[in-house]
């Protein structure tokens, strides 16, 4: 035990390169945004207010379990990759990366393959992009940013070889359960968000293992002098995004009955998603808890619109400009603002 | 030796492609089919690539490069179907993308927001503009009545038996690459490519040169997407964005050209004439659409994996 937290110490230190936790304006920090959304839900919610009906609850957070997913991985990406958006960490291919395993997943079942090979070949299947991206970002050197803008276009590539650009509908008693109603009349997909969450912001932010995680992403050099084996720990992230990115393409075929081209949209969502998350974070750095909440918020937002019959040609717009006005006011008024 | 075979090495790769497709796929190198490359696959290419390039010198990224062509030929597309004519609706499709590079100095340099991001918000923003604008991304046709002899030469037209858009790539190339190795401008760049914070300590005008970078990239962009339109007499939402991934790709392929590993015109164009002829040969041998797709991505990330992988092995760090 005390090995352990003589091990945790110099990770603590590499964790130092964040800055100085400023208890006072990061509560108030985080406070003022979850306020602002809540703000935002409770107009919402006046103008429609089917949208807080459990029906809809759990249809919103069954259709966020996907891009929510994603995001829990991008979110172990960045945080162990950093968050300098160009020589960081960041994962570009994780949306082809779900269309690919969903189209491998959908056309094993359509081949009559049995759901727990299938399952077993797609989740390898997005361990394997995972595992590419971690040789090219750790073994081989290129910037994260264009050797998963690389793998992207290979997935892409790959998907497009394998389904020929049609849509392949799947159907199986393990996708039947997925998209059916669970516990307390919600559904499974619903739970699967949350357990998955659970698990997640267990293994990042209750573990050593998390620790060292965001220890590499804060500050490779400390991290490297504490000893940490930093290039390990940023493979892992790559691996372990991969594996996400299929868990996310089992629950896209669930929730659609079928792989679906255009996978490639959902890249932007899941970057903000997992971007806007970090104004949860008294650090704003990437967490799981908030990459949830942001996840339920933008599905929450979207689903809004609909009810109230906003075009959802303003959708792309306005996650655009919440980018934008979270990014920008994080500089300029969040913890730790520059100049 | 090692950085000898670096820098050389995509000239080789390039040379080996010629050479491979001239053997295998039928009248690969006929002129009617190298000029046809030329035109229609490295022209706009290079075009994109060389606003990323201008980006990429000073250390940022576009991402919304694609939202720049595409507001340019909406513009552009606009204008002419109001009988403005042909020179004010080549303004407008100019000023349009240049508004939109505009607007990411704007996030840039005032708000601060990485580049990455900055650009990223303004394809999402831009998504949005043109699906409200064309009616959810349905294509707007040039009508038959305004289709003046120079709206033909913008996107057909030839000079000296050269076509207009060959033209444009040289005269681009050797503006930029006056501009980056000769000005004045073109080394502040430079500097704040390698080291902001000097760069700012020194005294350059960092803000205001980066902000002049992105609408210049814009205007750039502009060029590429009245051609573009011009060409196919069509507004097409989106298409610019198909640009993105082999800008980015050529633009760091070219890097490699470069003993300090910065973006360069003549990289970049060699880039772009890599990808164009990889796409064209594979065509010609008989690959489909689809499989073209894979083998791209495959050819970007092998490039990227032997420029970023050489570097490393000749032990500077990438």
């Amino acid at each position: 035990m005390s090995s352990i937290s003589s091990r945790l110490r110099p990770t603590a230190a590499a964790l130092g390169g964040l800055g100085p936790s400023q208890p006072v304006t990061g509560l108030v920090w985080r406070s003022g945004s979850l306020i602002a959304i809540i703000f935002i839900l409770a107009l919402l919610a006046w103008r429609a207010p089917l949208l807080l009906s459990p029906g809809n609850i759990g249809l919103v957070l069954a259709q966020a379990s996907i891009v929510g997913t994603l995001g829990f991985a991008l979110t172990l990406v960045v945080a162990a990759g950093g968050r300098d958006l160009v020589k960081g960490g960041i994962d570009l291919s994780l949306a082809a990366n779900l269309g690919l395993s969903a189209a491998l997943y959908a056309s094993l079942l359509t081949a009559g393959w049995g759901d727990l090979p299938a399952l077993g070949l797609t989740l390898l299947a997005g361990l394997g992009v995972g595992l590419l991206n971690a040789l090219a970002v750790t073994v081989i050197g290129i910037l994260p940013l264009l050797a998963t803008l690389a793998t992207m276009s290979v997935c892409a590539g790959a998907e497009l070889v394998l389904t020929e650009n049609l849509t392949v509908p799947a159907s199986s008693p393990f996708l039947d359960w997925l998209a059916g109603q669970g516990p307390l009349d919600f559904p499974v997909m619903a739970w699967a968000l949350l357990v998955l969450a659970a698990i997640l912001a267990l293994l990042l932010h209750g573990t050593p293992l998390g620790l060292r995680l965001y220890g590499v992403g804060g500050n490779p050099a400390a991290a490297r002098a504490a000893g940490l084996r930093v290039r390990f720990y940023l493979a892992l992230s790559y691996v372990l995004a991969g594996l996400l990115a299929a868990v996310a393409a089992v629950l896209a075929v669930a929730f659609t009955s079928a792989a679906t081209p255009g996978s490639d949209e959902m890249l932007l969502p899941l970057i903000v998603t997992t971007f806007l998350g970090t104004v949860f974070s008294s650090r704003l750095r990437p967490t799981i808890g908030g990459t949830l909440l942001s996840a339920l918020f933008v599905g929450f937002l979207v689903n809004g619109f609909q009810l109230l019959a906003i075009s959802s040609y303003w959708a792309n717009g306005i996650q655009g400009f919440l980018i934008l006005v979270v990014v920008a006011t994080t500089r300029k008024l969040g913890p730790g603002a520059r100049r | 030796m090692t950085n000898l075979i670096l820098r050389h090495g995509i000239t080789v790769v390039t040379v080996l492609a010629f050479a491979f497709f001239g053997w295998n796929a039928q009248g690969f190198l006929s002129v009617p089919n190298l000029a046809s490359v030329l035109v229609n696959n490295v022209a706009l290419l290079a075009i994109a690539a060389f606003a990323m390039t201008l980006v990429v010198r000073t250390g940022g990224i576009d991402l919304s490069i694609g939202t720049a062509i595409d507001m340019a030929g909406l513009a552009f597309v606009a204008a002419l179907r109001v009988n403005l004519g042909v020179t004010i609706a080549v303004l407008a499709g100019l000023a349009a993308a240049a508004a939109t590079g505009g607007f990411n100095a704007l996030l840039i340099t005032r708000l601060k927001i990485s580049p990455f991001l900055a650009t990223l918000g303004t394809l999402f923003i831009g998504h949005s503009l043109q699906q409200l604008l064309a009616d959810g991304g349905n294509p707007i046709y040039v009508t038959a009545a305004s289709l003046p002899p120079a709206f033909q030469f913008l996107g057909h037209g030839l000079i000296l038996g050269v076509h207009l858009r060959i033209w444009l790539v040289v005269i681009l190339a050797l503006a930029m690459a006056l501009l980056l190795s000769r000005s004045s401008f073109g080394r502040r760049l430079t500097a704040s490519g390698m080291q902001v914070n000097v760069a700012w300590y020194s005294g350059l005008p960092v803000d205001r040169d980066i902000a002049l970078v992105y609408v210049l990239a814009g205007v750039i962009c502009g060029i590429a997407g009245v051609l573009l339109t011009a060409g196919v007499s069509v507004y097409v939402p989106f298409a610019g964005n198909a640009f993105l991934l082999n800008a980015i790709g050529a633009t760091f392929i070219g890097t490699t050209l470069s003993r300090s590993h910065v973006a360069n015109v003549q990289g970049t164009l060699l880039g772009v004439i890599l990808i164009s002829v990889a796409a064209n040969g594979l065509l010609l041998i008989g690959w489909n659409f689809y499989w073209q797709q894979l083998a791209t991505g495959m050819v970007i990330f092998l490039a990227l994996a032997f420029t970023f992988g050489g570097r490393r092995l000749a032990g500077g760090t990438p």
